[in-house]
């Protein structure tokens, strides 16, 4: 190649042989970009569109797009690990203590002490700040996956890319984004805590999964796997009780106290902590909750309770579909790969 | 698999050495949904939902600015143009195009501010600061010599040079086919060697 071409390669991408002008300018230049935080912003009057009239064509519209964008990042990643920079202090990648712009190849770990923070670039799909006192480790990042292991500490995630093509590893779950913005909490036992700020979130363990819109938060622990999400501004009663249905055996004696609560402290917005529980448990608790449920939001036309206690998907879709939630077209348009895996 | 276009057909280059514009911008279809997904959420009065968008197009807006005025005074445009499209959201009628609607927002404001401050010139980074090294001097002269280009050029190594974008991300942002960034910047590199004496 001659050095005319491989100074193009190097300016298009920004790999292959560093052209030594090229990187020169890079380097002078670097400290005129940007480095401004977000203005603070003003309330702004909610608005209501009115779009059902379009919803169709939106929705054939967005199909196309999420399946172009889909190829798109498929295409576009960048194999051989991720941008990492230092935001405080002096974390390691590799056991090596990082001061500027480093990488964290596939099979490396990073670790930050009670000082340091960094901030990892996930190829060109999102953003993933690595708070103190964490150990994140990259397990693959290729084409359609972009993968790592939070072992310990505390992530923020900020993914643009389309729905899984980045996937978090926790000791109790992998934590599956959905197009979204996240805070992520692994403690020393393994226990996670995922909080959403927009967008979603799966939760998924041996079979189990959670779906966590924005402003709901899920625990998840070893052994059982995640637990039930719900709202973080739930009553804490309901909160409790779920602690004790999620993570407890079976036997265990308090369970029909805690479902009592659940059931009993729940408001229509907690419905979707309710849907989660349709499907888990025995099929006596399965039907007390059902019950309730169809209390809170309208019961689905033409499904029966016998196959939403059968676990019948159509059914249990049909469910959802009553919780009216504002992204419920976007998850429509999510789960069928995600269910057809 | 990289997003690797074949090398530019450097003769070809040679015929027509002008400035590739497209005739209309084109955004990748992900990008654009999720765009759109977030104009929709904002308008609502969602703000994370608009800090993503921050995040995604602030270097853009940026470079577009300091190509264009001051360095001085791009931080503090960079915030003007973000708040007005806040508060401008319900004027965008596609919110998949709202890259391209914050680039020309950024373009107009920097057009404003020439007019508003047409006898302000920038201080020299020697007068700025005492004993400024000759790295900094250098990097002044190359940044006004990248602003000497035509706009198509300057845009393009801007944003490549100053804010860190690789070529694919330029065209994912600005809505440029990957195959007119990759002219522009060939092209634009060429005649900054040329102007920089490389």
């Amino acid at each position: 190649m001659s050095d005319e071409l491989k100074s193009d390669e190097y300016l298009w991408s920004g790999t292959g042989e560093p052209d030594a002008d090229i990187a020169q300018l890079e380097s002078l230049l670097a400290p005129y970009g940007h480095r401004g935080v977000m203005p603070l912003l003003p309330a702004r009057p909610v608005r209501r569109r009115a779009l059902r009239a379009i919803v169709p064509v939106l929705m054939a519209a967005a199909s196309l797009a999420l399946v172009a964008g889909a190829a798109w990042f498929a295409f576009a990643a960048r194999p051989g690990g991720w941008t990492v920079q230092s935001l405080a202090g002096t974390p390691s990648v590799g056991g090596n203590p990082i001061d500027g712009p480093s990488r964290l190849g596939v099979g490396q770990t990073l670790i930050t002490d009670a000082q340091s923070r960094a901030r990892i670039a996930v190829g060109e799909v999102g953003r993933v700040d690595v708070e103190p006192n964490s150990r994140v480790r990259l397990l693959e990042s290729r084409a359609g996956e972009h993968r790592m292991a939070l072992d310990r500490g505390q992530i923020r995630a900020r993914i643009w890319a389309p729905p899984r093509f980045f996937f978090v590893n926790t000791p109790s779950a992998v934590a599956v984004d959905l197009g979204c913005a996240y805070t992520l909490d692994v403690n020393d036992r393994g226990w996670g805590l995922v909080r959403v700020t927009h967008g979603w979130v799966a939760f998924e363990y041996g079979g189990r999964e959670s779906f966590i819109p924005k402003d709901a938060v899920c625990a998840t622990r070893p052994r059982f796997g995640p637990g039930t999400p719900h709202f973080a501004d739930a009553p804490p009663p309901l909160v409790e009780a779920l602690s004790i249905l999620d993570f407890s055996p079976t036997e265990n004696v308090n369970r029909a106290a805690a479902l009592d609560t659940v059931l009993v402290t729940a408001r229509p917005h907690d419905a979707l902590t309710l849907w989660h529980l349709l499907s888990r448990g025995s099929k006596e608790e399965r039907g007390r909750v059902y019950d309730r449920f169809v209390t809170l939001v309208p019961a689905p036309a033409g499904v029966t309770r016998d196959a939403v206690l059968a676990g019948d998907r159509r059914a249990l879709d049909a469910c959802w579909n009553q919780l009216g939630l504002d992204s419920a077209s976007w998850w429509r348009l999510w789960k069928s790969p995600w269910r057809e895996r | 698999m990289r997003n690797v276009l074949p090398p530019v057909d450097l003769a070809a280059e040679r015929a027509a050495d002008v400035p590739v514009r497209p005739e209309t911008a084109r955004f990748s279809g992900g990008q654009a949904a999720e765009d759109g997904r977030l104009v929709l959420a904002a308008r609502d009065g969602d703000r994370s939902a608009f800090e993503l968008l921050y995040d995604r197009y602030a270097r853009l807006v940026h470079g577009l600015l300091l190509a264009r005025v001051s360095r001085d005074e791009v931080d503090d445009l960079v915030q003007d143009v973000f708040l007005a499209a806040w508060r401008r959201l319900d004027d965008l009628r596609d919110p998949a195009a709202f890259g391209g609607w914050v680039a020309m927002i950024a373009r107009n404001r920097a057009t404003d501010f020439h007019r508003r401050s047409a006898d302000l010139v920038e201080l020299p980074d020697n007068l700025q600061a005492r004993g400024a090294s000759s790295a900094r001097a250098e990097a002044r002269a190359a940044l006004d010599a990248i602003r000497s280009l035509p706009e198509a050029y300057r845009d393009t190594l801007v944003l490549r040079l100053v804010e860190g974008l690789t070529g694919p991300e330029i065209a994912m942002r600005t809505g440029l086919t990957p195959a007119s960034v990759r002219v522009n910047l060939h092209r634009g590199m060429k005649l900054l060697r040329d102007k920089l004496g490389r």
